[in-house]
C-alpha cells in the first residue's frame, strides 16, 4: 500500500471577527472573549492508493472542514497536507487538479445559469486536459458514463432531478481525471431508491478508474457499504479509525458504540432496538476538558475529565483515543 | 377503538398544466394510541396526506374527494373556525423544520403560553407552569429558565423537542409528525424516537409518523403504510411487513438500503424514476419500474387483503425462503 494523500497534525481554527458591539466594548476596556472555534484539531490520517476512507461524525464534528482541507480547498491553520509528498496548495490556493470534490447539495454546486455541458467542460478546457473543440465529445462521454443521455449537455441544472444533478456533479469532478475524489455527503439529500443508484454508480466508477476516495457521511450504513477503512470524528478529533469491517464489528470507542446503537438498522428479524446516547454535542466554542466525549460517556472516570487520551494503535491495528479502550 | 377513518381521500394540486394527483384514493383506519408509520419517497404524497388530515393544504392544492372522520366528525369541508378548534387541541402537528415552526421573535415561554391560552382559559402563571412541565417531560433541562430563551438559543435537537412539547400541550388525541427527525443527527434522532414512542404510549396519543426512513419507522411504529405516487401500495404490522413485504415496491425499497446489502456489493436498485403525477397511466403506477409487471398491471390494480395486511398488486410476493 502506498500513501497517496496524507494529513499531518492538521488543525483548523476559525476566528470569529469581532462585531461592532464587541469592538465598542473592547474600546471601553471590556475583556475580549476572542472566540475561536477549533473545527479540526490535530488530525493525522492517510489515504492509501486505491482505497476508500469513510469519515463519519455528527454535524459540527469537523468532518466537512477536514474534507475541504484534504481536498486542498481550505488551508490548515497548522499542520500540512501532502499529495504524493507535495502540498496541494500554494499561497492559499489549490494548485492541483488531481483532487476533485463532489458536494452534498447539487443544487448549490452547479451554476444555475450554465448549461451542464459547459459546467462539465469548463475545468478540463481551462487546465488543458482537452481542447475546446474536443470538449463536446468529452462531455458526451462523461454523461454517458454517469448514466445520462449525452443530449442533456444543452440543459440547465433546474431541468434535472436531484439524483440526475448529483450524476452531473460526479461527471464534472471525474472529467478532471482526478486521482483522489472527496465526496462530502453525496447521497444525503437523495431518496432511498435514488441513493442506491448513485452509490452503485460510485462503486462502478471507483472500480473502473481505480479512484482513491474520501467519503464523508453522517450515515453509518452508507459509510459501511462503500469504505475500506473508516475514521470516526468527535468534536474536531478522530476518536477511532481502522478497517471498516473491524470497527463496525468491534467498535472500541464508547462514542462509536453509541453511534452504532443510535442508528436504526433493519436487522434480519427487523426488530429495531435503539439505545440513544445521553446529551448533545458540546459547543466547539467551549470543548470539555480531557476527553471531549466524557460528559456523555457511560464509562467516564476521573482521568477522562482531566487528560485527553491520545489516538494510539491497538494490537489489531485499530487506532483508538480512549482511556478505557 | 377507531380514532381516524380515512376513505378514498384525494388531494389534488390544480395547476395550469393539469391536476397533480398528490394523494389519489388513500384509505386507512387509525386506532386510539396507535403509532402508524407512513413511508414513501419524495413526491409520494405522504406529507400531503398528513397536511390534508389537519386541513393545512395550501392552494392550488385542495382536498377534492373522500372523507376524513376524526372521532366521528367529518373533517373534509369542515368550517375553518371548527377546524381551528380541533387543531392544536385534539390534532397537533410536528413539522420537519422546527426553525420554521417556532416564532423567532417570541420567547419559547411566550409562544407556549399563547398556544395554551388559545384553547384553555388559564392564567399566565398556570400556562407557564404547564409549559415548563411539558418541556421537562421532553428532557429539556432547567425548563423554567429556558422558557425565557428565544428559539435561536436552542440547538436543532432542542428546538425540535420544544416543537414536540408544544404539540403535546393539550394532550391531543392525534399527533401528525412529518419527518421530525430528518434534519437531526443520529444520536439526537434516537433520543427523540425513543421519547416520542414512550410519550405516545403513556398518554394514549395516536401518532402518524411520516418519514422516508424505513429503519426509523421500524423503530417507532406499530403499523406501516407505504405510499407510491399518491396511493398506499402496502400496509400492515411493521415487523411482518418489513420482514416479508408483499409489494415489489416495498421489496425494492428494502433492497436499496446499504444496511441490508453485503458491504461493497452493488445495491439492488429500483430501475427508473418516480412517475410524474400529472399524467399517471391507468393501472399500477409502479408497473413501469416493476420486474413482475405484465399486461394485467397496466389495466387495473387489485387489493389483496390477508392477516391484517394489504397490498395493491397483481403479483404479491411470497416470503423469501
Amino acid at each position: 500500500m502506498t500513501a497517496l494523500l496524507v494529513a499531518e497534525a492538521v488543525t483548523r481554527r476559525f476566528v470569529r471577527r469581532p462585531s461592532l458591539g464587541d469592538r465598542i466594548a473592547a474600546a471601553f476596556g471590556a475583556a475580549s472573549d476572542g472566540r475561536a472555534v477549533q473545527a479540526v484539531t490535530d488530525v493525522s490520517l492517510t489515504l492509501n492508493q486505491g482505497e476508500t476512507l469513510g469519515l463519519v461524525g455528527e454535524s459540527g464534528c469537523g468532518k466537512s472542514t477536514l474534507g475541504r482541507i484534504l481536498a486542498g480547498i481550505l488551508a490548515p491553520s497548522t499542520g500540512r497536507v501532502l499529495l504524493d509528498g507535495a502540498s496541494p496548495m500554494q499561497a492559499g490556493h489549490k494548485i492541483t487538479t488531481r483532487i476533485q470534490t463532489v458536494f452534498q447539495d447539487p443544487f448549490a454546486s452547479l451554476n444555475p445559469r450554465k448549461r451542464i455541458g459547459d459546467s462539465i467542460a469548463e475545468g478540463p478546457v481551462a487546465h488543458g486536459i482537452v481542447t475546446r473543440a474536443a470538449s463536446g465529445a468529452l462531455v458526451a462521454d462523461w454523461l454517458a458514463r454517469v448514466g445520462l443521455d449525452p443530449d442533456f449537455a444543452q440543459r440547465f441544472p433546474h431541468q434535472f432531478s436531484g439524483g440526475q444533478r448529483q450524476r452531473v456533479a460526479i461527471a464534472r469532478a471525474l472529467a478532471m481525471r482526478p486521482d483522489v475524489l472527496v465526496c462530502d455527503e453525496p447521497v444525503a439529500s437523495l431518496d432511498v431508491s435514488i441513493q442506491a443508484q448513485i452509490l452503485n454508480l460510485f462503486l462502478d466508477l471507483r472500480r473502473d478508474l481505480g479512484l482513491t476516495c474520501l467519503f464523508i457521511s453522517h450515515d453509518l450504513n452508507v459509510v459501511r457499504h462503500v469504505s475500506d477503512r473508516v475514521a470516526i470524528m468527535y468534536l474536531g478529533r478522530i476518536v477511532e479509525s481502522g478497517e471498516a469491517a473491524r470497527v463496525y464489528a468491534a467498535p472500541g470507542h464508547p462514542y462509536t458504540r453509541a453511534l452504532l446503537a443510535s442508528s436504526p438498522r433493519l436487522g434480519l428479524d427487523h426488530a429495531v432496538t435503539l439505545r440513544p446516547i445521553a446529551g448533545e454535542l458540546p459547543s466547539p466554542l467551549a470543548p470539555p476538558s480531557g476527553c471531549a466525549f466524557h460528559p456523555r460517556c457511560p464509562m467516564a472516570s476521573d482521568i477522562c475529565r482531566q487528560e485527553r487520551p491520545p489516538l494510539t494503535p491497538r494490537s489489531d491495528g485499530q487506532l483508538l483515543a480512549c482511556h478505557h479502550g | 377503538m377507531t380514532l381516524l377513518q380515512v376513505r378514498a381521500l384525494r388531494t389534488h394540486f390544480l395547476t395550469r398544466a393539469g391536476a397533480v394527483k398528490a394523494v389519489d384514493g388513500v384509505s386507512f383506519d387509525l386506532q386510539r394510541g396507535e403509532i402508524l408509520g407512513l413511508v414513501g419517497e419524495s413526491g409520494s404524497g405522504k406529507s400531503v396526506t398528513g397536511f390534508s388530515l389537519i386541513g393545512l393544504v395550501d392552494p392550488p392544492g385542495r382536498v377534492v374527494g373522500g372523507s376524513i372522520r376524526f372521532d366521528g366528525q367529518e373533517l373534509v369541508d369542515l368550517a375553518v373556525t371548527r377546524m381551528r378548534e380541533l387543531r392544536g387541541r385534539r390534532i397537533a402537528m410536528v413539522f420537519q423544520d422546527p426553525g420554521a415552526t417556532l416564532n423567532p421573535v417570541l420567547t419559547i415561554g411566550r409562544q407556549m403560553v399563547l398556544a395554551v391560552q388559545a384553547h384553555r382559559r388559564l392564567s399566565e402563571r398556570a400556562a407557564r407552569a404547564l409549559a415548563a412541565e411539558r418541556l421537562t417531560r421532553l428532557g429539556i433541562p432547567d425548563a423554567e429558565a429556558r422558557l425565557d430563551a428565544y428559539p435561536h438559543e436552542f440547538s436543532g435537537g432542542m428546538r425540535q423537542r420544544v416543537a414536540i412539547a408544544m404539540a403535546l400541550l393539550h394532550k391531543p388525541d392525534l399527533i401528525i409528525a412529518d419527518g421530525p427527525t430528518t434534519a437531526l443527527d443520529v444520536s439526537i434522532q434516537a433520543q427523540i424516537l425513543v421519547e416520542m414512542r414512550a410519550l405516545a404510549r403513556e398518554s394514549g396519543t395516536a401518532l402518524i409518523w411520516i418519514s422516508h426512513d424505513l429503519a426509523a419507522v421500524a423503530a417507532v411504529a406499530d403499523r406501516i403504510m407505504v405510499m407510491y405516487a399518491g396511493r398506499i401500495v402496502e400496509s400492515g404490522p411493521v415487523r411482518a411487513t418489513l420482514a416479508a413485504p408483499r409489494h415489489p415496491y416495498t421489496r425494492g425499497l428494502l433492497d436499496s438500503l446499504p444496511a441490508t446489502a453485503q458491504p461493497g456489493a452493488r445495491l439492488r436498485q429500483i430501475p427508473g424514476n418516480t412517475p410524474a403525477l400529472l399524467s399517471l397511466p391507468p393501472g399500477c403506477p409502479f408497473a413501469p419500474r416493476c420486474g413482475y409487471a405484465d399486461a394485467a398491471c397496466v389495466t387495473d390494480v387489485p387489493v389483496i387483503e390477508h392477516d391484517g395486511r394489504m397490498a395493491r398488486c397483481h403479483h404479491p410476493l411470497e416470503p423469501r425462503p
